[in-house]
């Protein structure tokens, strides 16, 4: 399923909280969408969801407008969530598949391999609050994605998992892109992102500050630090030309270049005037990208 | 329209088999029956009471009390009924030093009458000499007569005299003993309270009640019967009326009251006709308010712990809304079947009798069938509106104490269709939405309203519901969406008004 946002904005009390988003969420990708807390995030899930109309722009899913059919072909896990506390596992995932259009009896089966699949099988007749967080959390997740849906959107999804429990949900996910699902996947845990993601939407105060796949984004990026290491006093490294600021600690040195200087002739100029233990062109981390861009836009 | 079905079975089920709703349908309901019946059924069997004691007393020696009490029991057999009330004659057990003084006065009063005796003695005496023909003898004689006639006379009027003022005063301390005497035995809670007969009062229709309660707390009109029908066959007495006659002329009157209900009379009873639809008002209440609160406290919990983001994005806010009110509203009506049920099976066993009771007919029943789910709709709409707007149970504890308050308040406004089921102000009242299934399954066994009211009320309750729903489910989306904050009322006014 192609999910695609086009110029959509979204206004609560006449303060905007999403402005002009646009993104393309094709089959078999995961997108992560990024942001600090109040950057739009979840107001833009609710409204892919359908739970909120955006003000502009469109939403479209394969070319439509969403509508009940779509619905029942979305799973969606939310941030702010939980669960029926006193009822027994096996109804509520029944009743939550039942919301998604599965028949009865299917939904029950579907629930038992589900549960089977995530170690919690013996937990079927218990009510709910027998439950441990982390079993619970478990449980959320399977009834996000007990209807197989072709567009999976996850706010948080390892929030509260042990790493044990959180390694069993990457495994979901990426067999969710190799099933070739859609996957949204809006999180806080950028090393996570950064290792699930194959594309990013970078938003900050509803608006987007940055998007691309990792390569995009680094190489946008990586021409900007060179990290110096020398035995020699590297104070005179701050007279090389075409650098905006330079750090000095410890015989370490870290240059922030000038935007479109030559690298390499910067490069030579180091190589040139000190003895050099350490030159590294710095690839940097989603963290990075993320803490920056975030700094600048601020 | 699936989803809205599920939802609805879902709501049904979980609740059914909570324990809130068998103590809702089975032990709610008995309690309340037993508060209800219990002090009927304590009123109506004697034996499970001492009878309480009503004293009387009397400042003479006529028999008054005796025939009050008298009087008062032929009228309590013929109404077994009323309140246990003996009425108990006293009688004043004197002192020693009272006895005395009541000798006193007799030996006064035997001198006195010695004196008088002696004083009538001379009178004739002189009477016989004055009747002798005059001789020196006869003149000396009735001068020494008339001597002894006076000093009689005086000694017999200072007699008198000594005696009518110890009389008064042992009078006056005689009534002031029995006053006493009555008043330690009220003190000491033997008797509740006692009639002072006075016979010069009784005379002129006055008899004193003494009491630490206010009478009316005693339930004193069976008495006042009594001493009335004393009263008046003692006035007759004095008019020679022969007993016999005055016992028939005074033979109680039986106020048989017959009600027009629709085409039909009916015996009316005051248990049946007024008890008994506020009994089924408060079953609608329970009913009502069931229901409502399990939508009130499930929108609050789904709320509370999130499980409304999950629905939400199953399904439309307006479905899940509309399934949850289904689902209850049939929870409801399922609990009102089953009381439906028992009420048959009280009928089959002859524990209700539907000759005796009215308005038990099926056509009632299907019109407080449709108030109940017209209240039940209107009530379910106002709940889910306000309950969605609090974050928290706890916050919504006061809310939820203010639709306890505000569910008692027709009940209290219900005295009004006692006093007239079809007054302007009744009807006028009646067609308040939040009034309307009370007032209206009141009227109808008490008034037999006009038929145009169930229009014009069932017309303005569907009106209020339509415009509650759509209020509702925009108040459960602004409610379910700014979960974590408190929104202020202006927020909510405009957001009511704005597209989400």
């Amino acid at each position: 399923m192609k999910l695609e946002l086009h110029e959509v904005s979204k206004s609560f009390l006449d303060s905007p909280v999403v402005k002009e988003l646009s993104l393309t969420v094709e089959p078999g990708q995961v997108v992560g969408l990024l942001g600090p807390n109040g950057a739009g995030k979840t107001t833009t899930l609710r409204m892919i969801l359908d739970i909120l109309r955006p003000d502009k722009g469109q939403i479209t899913f394969d070319g439509k407008k969403i509508n009940r059919k779509i619905r029942y072909r979305i799973g969606y896990l939310p941030e702010e969530r939980g669960i029926y506390q006193k009822y027994r596992v096996i109804d509520v995932l029944t009743y939550m598949a039942r919301l998604k259009n599965m028949p009865g009896n299917k939904s029950r089966v579907e629930a038992i391999r589900q549960l089977d699949r995530m170690n919690l099988v013996d937990y079927v007749e218990s009510p709910v609050h027998q439950l441990s967080k982390g079993m619970q959390q478990k449980l959320q997740f399977i009834i996000a994605t007990i209807h197989n849906p072709e567009l999976v959107i996850l706010d948080e999804p390892f929030r509260g998992l042990d790493p044990l429990n959180q390694k069993l949900v990457r495994e979901k996910i990426r067999q969710f892109r190799k099933e070739g699902k859609a996957v949204l996947l809006s999180t806080h845990q950028l090393n996570e992102a950064e290792d699930l993601c194959d594309y990013f939407l970078l938003i900050h105060h509803g608006e987007t500050v940055l998007q691309g796949t990792l390569a995009q984004l680094r190489k946008k990026f990586q021409k900007k630090l060179i990290i110096v290491e020398s035995p020699d006093d590297l104070s005179a490294i701050r007279e090389l030309p075409h650098l905006k600021k330079v750090i000095v600690e410890n015989g370490r040195a870290h240059l922030y270049v000038e935007e479109n200087a030559p690298i390499k002739e910067v490069l030579r100029e180091i190589v040139n005037r000190f003895e050099i233990s350490r030159l590294e062109l710095y690839e940097p981390g989603l963290n990075d990208i993320f803490l920056e861009t975030i700094q600048h836009a601020q | 329209m699936k989803a809205l079905f599920i939802i609805a079975q879902w709501e049904f089920w979980r609740h059914f088999k909570s324990r809130s709703f068998i103590l809702a349908t089975f032990v709610s309901p008995l309690l309340f029956a037993l508060m209800v019946l219990f002090p009927t059924l304590f009123l109506e069997n004697p034996n499970a009471n001492q009878p309480r004691l009503i004293g009387c007393v009397e400042l003479d020696s006529t028999t008054i009390c005796q025939k009050i009490q008298q009087r008062f029991e032929t009228l309590n057999s013929e109404k077994p009924s009323d309140i246990p009330l003996r009425i108990l004659p006293i009688r004043t057990d004197t002192s020693q030093a009272m006895k005395e003084r009541f000798l006193r006065i007799a030996q006064m009063k035997h001198e006195l009458d010695s004196l008088q005796d002696a004083y009538n003695k001379i009178k004739e005496r002189r009477k016989y000499i004055f009747q002798k023909p005059r001789t020196r003898k006869r003149e000396k004689l009735l001068r020494q007569t008339y001597e002894q006639l006076s000093a009689t006379r005086e000694a017999r009027d200072l007699a008198q005299l000594d005696y009518q003022k110890a009389r008064a005063e042992l009078d006056s301390l005689w009534h002031m003993e029995i006053i006493r005497n009555a008043d330690n035995l009220l003190r000491s809670q033997t008797i509740e309270g006692y009639l002072l007969i006075d016979p010069e009062e009784f005379a002129s229709g006055v008899v004193e009640f003494h009491s630490l309660l206010p009478a009316s707390f005693l339930q004193m009109g069976s008495i006042k019967q009594a001493v009335q029908i004393v009263m008046v066959e003692e006035r007759m007495r004095q008019e020679g009326l022969r007993v016999a006659k005055i016992q028939e002329l005074l033979k109680p009157v039986t106020l048989k009251e017959i009600q027009l209900q629709g085409e039909q009379k009916q015996e009316f009873d005051f248990m049946v006709t007024y008890i008994g639809p506020i009994i089924v008002v408060l079953f609608l209440f329970i009913s009502i308010f069931t229901s409502s609160g399990f939508l009130f406290s499930g929108v609050l919990k789904e709320k509370t712990n999130r499980v409304i983001e999950i629905l939400l994005s199953s399904v439309h806010h307006t479905q899940l809304v509309a399934g949850k009110i289904l689902g209850l509203g049939l929870l409801g009506i399922f609990q009102i079947l089953i009381w439906y049920g028992l009420t048959l099976i009280l009928i089959g066993l002859q524990v209700l009798k539907t000759g005796e009771i009215s308005f038990l007919t099926w056509q009632n029943a299907g019109l407080f069938l449709l108030y109940f789910v017209l209240g039940y709709l209107f009530f379910a709409t106002v709940f889910v509106g306000i309950g969605s707007l609090f974050s928290s149970e706890e916050d919504a504890h006061h809310l939820n104490q203010f639709m306890r308050l505000l569910s008692i308040f027709p009940i209290v406004l219900a005295v009004l269709v006692l006093e007239s089921p079809n007054s302007l102000v009744v009807r006028i009242l009646s067609f308040i939405p939040p009034l309307t299934p009370t007032f209206m399954i009141l009227r109808t066994p008490m008034g037999n309203p006009p038929t145009i009211d169930y229009y014009i009320s069932a017309g303005i309750m569907l009106g209020s519901i339509i415009v509650g729903t759509l209020f509702a489910g925009k108040l459960f989306k602004i409610g379910s969406l700014m979960y974590g904050r408190k929104p202020k009322p202006r927020e909510i006014l405009k957001l009511l008004f704005s597209r989400l």
